[in-house]
């Protein structure tokens, strides 16, 4: 998360980060419920502009951090229909026939509104990890949702340490390589590589995070059940008017669908 | 300050085990500190001086270890009966990875951490954040993210941190162990603000001492057992029991050696120095030293022609050093390197002669492991820029290549692949196809070289720091690699382990093996390299001998690098050549019973002492 977040001053920077997240959970789930192709593809839009405009965040940095998923979801996309069961879209007509692969219409439909509608729902979080401080985020939890504070700081904690065992793990990878380990092998000398990997690599993690709960404790963490706040987290009146302008505006997309009729059915299982 | 300085922390009769270990960490330790003190905690590893720092703040016992006798009162509370957050407004203690010990992202954040685990209101924390950023000089970076600043800065703001919650005590826990020259002199800065506030009682456990000598007022030296052996004052310390410190394995100043040698050749220097400027007083005092100051510019030349012939003078690093000595160990041509956007190496360029000894310097993040990490394939270099015994690093297959050269890392545990000590040297024999009976032999006769044969059947992960290290050297060797290229191979170990190991590496050299030494230990560069590489911003800055790196100020500035002690006093005392204590210690001799002419005519001998010898 920490990793996808992007600095800056705009106004979603600035929003409280629990009204980003009650804003956008609803919106959410809305949207797995949809089945049809096209809603999900509204919001996909509406989300892409709030990314780049309201939060300000460069298209190209946009572009490349949802591109990873944005193309598995592709590969999905293309496979689905000959990978789902065949009687269940027979119905529908055939739009491609290579030898014994057939594509149907339906089955196109339905692989595709199920990636668009992951897709937006991915889309609509980026809006809030693209924004939020993930040390605001669970700091704002805890003032103002009573999360536990013991294991929220521990979470904070938690975070320094992945770009550091990611920096352990490629410097135990070509330490074990110097060594001559065979870097070639099948599954079993895969296994067996990890398995030497982890030794090293959960030593380093442990000793590390004895330490920092050492440094934790020295500054008196855990030892009062209380805690004061230099920074207070509130919802202020912009939380309140985002939260209430995201809502109509999503309302307002939703009322013109269904009124057009291209909602199409709602369905959490999808099973129509 | 008061004058009657009352006892602040009381140590009676401590023993404190950590559950799952049969020895206990600290015996029957009786210390008593007084207010105000500066103390200097010694001892070698595994003595138990970071136990002792977490018995102070109550971490042992309310979090890990237990008591199992004895008791201590810090400020008149008993600590068993007093909570962690009554003690962390009393003791603050700064451990040695930064890194480690960061919860929060920004640095104004870091500092409210532990203002808000006690309640504090907003306000007294607006002030305290203020005035102890104020204190460590980094009121500008209050809105920084952590993770962007650099070792130093680090440190200074775990401090802030510390001195936020308003502490008396303060303990330094090995500060500056993981930082670079640099980081080491912004801590040391520090350290001696909070001495001059006259505020707080300091305990310091560090090993890098000649620069913080003058701030100690007493030394306590722990035993293998987690007991004092030693307390008293510096000077009587040192000058009385400087062998049972070296016996012990613990570092010393350098200073202090150099009197003691001096000592054995008769000589009484009163007061005994502790302090490079007590040094140089006292040695240009008895023996009026001053006299060659003006011998020195001719005595440098004489030196540096004699050694190094050719390749000092130059600004820029010679291609070839040694030409006609047949081919270099290592080749590199304008070896350029980018990642994340930024120009790790620029136009690095070096050939280094078989056999020869390098150390690698310079700051973090200057280059010093990327240029390292090229001659092992690691990182993969261009085609044509690095050649290893006259081949093309590309061309050769990696299998080869790890037979060619060996790599340690800093951390030792990273390289360990078995479960046993001697698998892990065979590992490589085996690799190589060779027959049973000649790995079994030669794995034995590497492990009784590095003295591991009583732990041949040891799972590595449970030997000691210096036992870990030693191995990782052996497995580098096994294959009988020519090549040799260690990481800081003395992060972390004591005085009589990291010695053990650089006499080691010098008998390597010594029997034609190439060594390259990533350090930022001056002094080590002083003693054992042939060749230093000064690395600065990407880029190499200098390429010649020690002795020609030390005779250049304003290089050693740009590098952000110092003289190492030893060199710096004999700078201080007009003998910019000499680097080691052995020179210096023959240099006094032989000086004080010269005349001023006799001692300039005396200096070619001097100078012509092998180079970079180790002195025992």
């Amino acid at each position: 998360m920490q990793v996808i977040y992007q600095e800056g001053e705009s106004l979603l920077h600035r929003l409280n980060p629990l009204s980003k997240v009650v804003a956008l959970v609803p919106v959410v789930l809305f949207v797995a419920l949809t089945t049809d192709p096209w809603l999900p593809l509204a919001f996909m839009i509406l989300a892409s502009a709030t990314i780049v405009g309201p939060a300000r965040i460069a298209p190209g940095t946009f572009w490349r951090l949802q591109a990873p998923l944005a193309i598995s979801l592709l590969v999905f996309m293309i496979l689905y229909p000959f990978m789902v069961r065949a009687e269940l879209f027979d119905h529908t007509p055939v739009l491609l026939r290579l030898g014994p692969l057939v594509l149907y219409q339906g089955a196109l439909l339905a692989g595709t509104a199920a990636v668009l509608r992951v897709y937006a729902m991915f889309l609509l979080s980026l809006i809030f990890m693209f924004t939020t401080d993930i040390s605001d985020f669970i700091r704002a939890m805890v003032q103002q949702w009573h999360f536990p504070y013991r294991l929220g700081y521990g979470v904070l904690a938690a975070f320094h340490f992945v770009p550091l065992l990611q920096e352990e793990f490629r410097l135990i990878q070509a330490a074990h390589r110097i060594r001559g380990i065979e870097t070639q092998g099948g599954v079993r000398t895969q296994v067996e590589r990890l398995r030497r990997y982890l030794i090293p690599l959960l030593t380093s993690a442990i000793r590390r995070a004895e330490r920092t709960a050492l440094a934790m404790e020295s500054r008196a963490f855990g030892a009062l059940k209380q805690r004061s706040y230099f920074r207070r987290f509130r919802f202020s009146r912009s939380d309140y008017l985002f939260i209430l302008c995201f809502w109509l505006l999503c309302l307002l997309v939703i009322a013109l669908f269904w009124l057009t009729g291209w909602m199409g059915p709602l369905s959490f299982t999808k099973e129509l | 300050m008061s004058e009657t300085r009352t006892a602040l922390i009381e140590i009676e009769d401590l023993t404190v085990k950590y559950p799952g270990r049969r020895a206990p960490a600290l015996e029957g330790l009786q210390l008593q500190l007084r207010a105000g003190e500066t103390v200097l905690l010694l001892g070698p590893s595994g003595s138990g001086k970071s136990t002792l720092a977490l018995t102070l703040n109550g971490l042992i016992p309310h979090s890990i270890g237990k008591l199992q006798s004895g008791r201590i009162r810090v400020a008149g509370f008993d600590t068993r009966q007093t909570t962690v957050a009554t003690l962390a407004q009393r003791v603050g203690i700064l451990f040695q990875d930064p890194e480690a010990q960061f919860v929060m992202f920004t640095v104004e954040d870091e500092i409210a951490f532990g203002l808000e685990n006690l309640c504090f209101s907003p306000e007294e924390m607006e002030r305290r954040i203020s005035e102890s950023l104020r204190l460590v000089g980094l009121t500008d970076l209050r809105y920084r993210r952590v993770e962007q600043l650099s070792g130093g800065e680090k440190q200074r703001v775990a401090l802030a941190a510390l001195l936020a919650l308003e502490p008396e005590i303060l303990v330094f826990d090995e500060p500056t162990a993981n930082l670079d020259p640099q980081g080491t002199r912004e801590v040391f800065d520090l350290l001696r603000r909070c001495k001059e506030t006259g505020r707080y009682t300091i305990v310091l456990i560090e090993h890098r001492l000649d620069e913080l000598m003058d701030l100690v007022e007493r030394m306590v030296v722990l035993g293998k057992r987690g007991e004092v052996i030693i307390d008293g004052a510096p000077r009587e310390v040192l000058r009385s029991h400087l062998s049972t410190l070296q016996e012990l394995g613990v570092w010393v100043p350098q200073v202090a050696r150099l009197a003691h040698a001096l000592q054995q050749h008769g000589w009484s220097l009163e007061p005994f120095p502790l302090t490079l400027s007590e040094a140089a007083e006292v040695l240009t005092k008895r023996h009026a030293l001053n006299i060659s100051r003006q011998a020195s510019p001719a005595l440098l030349t004489s030196a540096s022609a004699h050694k190094n012939g050719h390749q000092q003078s130059s600004g820029s690093p010679p291609i070839n050093p040694q030409p006609g000595q047949g081919e270099a160990a290592i080749e590199v041509c304008s070896l350029s390197y980018r990642a994340a956007g930024r120009e790790v190496l620029q136009d690095v360029s070096l050939a280094l002669p078989r056999g020869a000894l390098l150390a690698l310097v310079g700051a973090n993040g200057a280059g010093k492991t990327t240029l390292a990490q090229h001659l092992v394939g690691i990182l993969q270099p261009p085609r044509g820029c690095i050649r290893l015994l006259g081949r093309d690093l590309t061309t050769i297959p990696a299998r080869e290549l790890t037979r060619h050269v060996g790599y340690v890392f800093q951390n030792p545990e990273h390289q360990f692949i078995t479960e046993a000590v001697e698998d892990e040297v065979a590992y490589g024999l085996r690799v190589m196809g060779l027959p049973a009976t000649e790995v079994q032999e030669r794995t034995r006769t590497l492990l009784e070289r590095f003295n591991l044969l009583s732990l041949a059947r040891a799972n590595p992960f449970t030997l000691s720091h210096g036992e870990k290290r030693r191995l990782s050297v052996a497995t580098m060797l096994a294959m009988g690699q020519e090549i040799l290229i260690l990481d800081e191979p003395t992060f972390g170990q004591d005085e009589y382990n990291a010695t053990a190991l650089l006499e080691l590496l010098w008998q390597l050299h010594s029997e034609g093996r190439t060594v390259v030494i990533i350090t930022h230990d001056m002094s080590l560069v002083a003693t054992y390299a042939q060749y230093v590489a000064v690395m600065n911003r990407g880029r190499l800055l200098f390429y010649g001998t020690p002795a020609a790196l030390f005779a250049r100020e304003e290089l050693l500035a740009e590098a952000r690098l110092m003289l190492p002690p030893l060199a710096e006093l004999a700078r201080r005392l007009g003998w910019s050549d000499l680097l080691t204590l052995e020179d210096l210690c023959e240099r006094c001799l032989q000086t004080s019973s010269l005349t001023p002419q006799e001692a300039m005519g005396q200096a070619e001998g001097a100078a012509s002492l092998e180079e970079g010898r180790p002195c025992k």
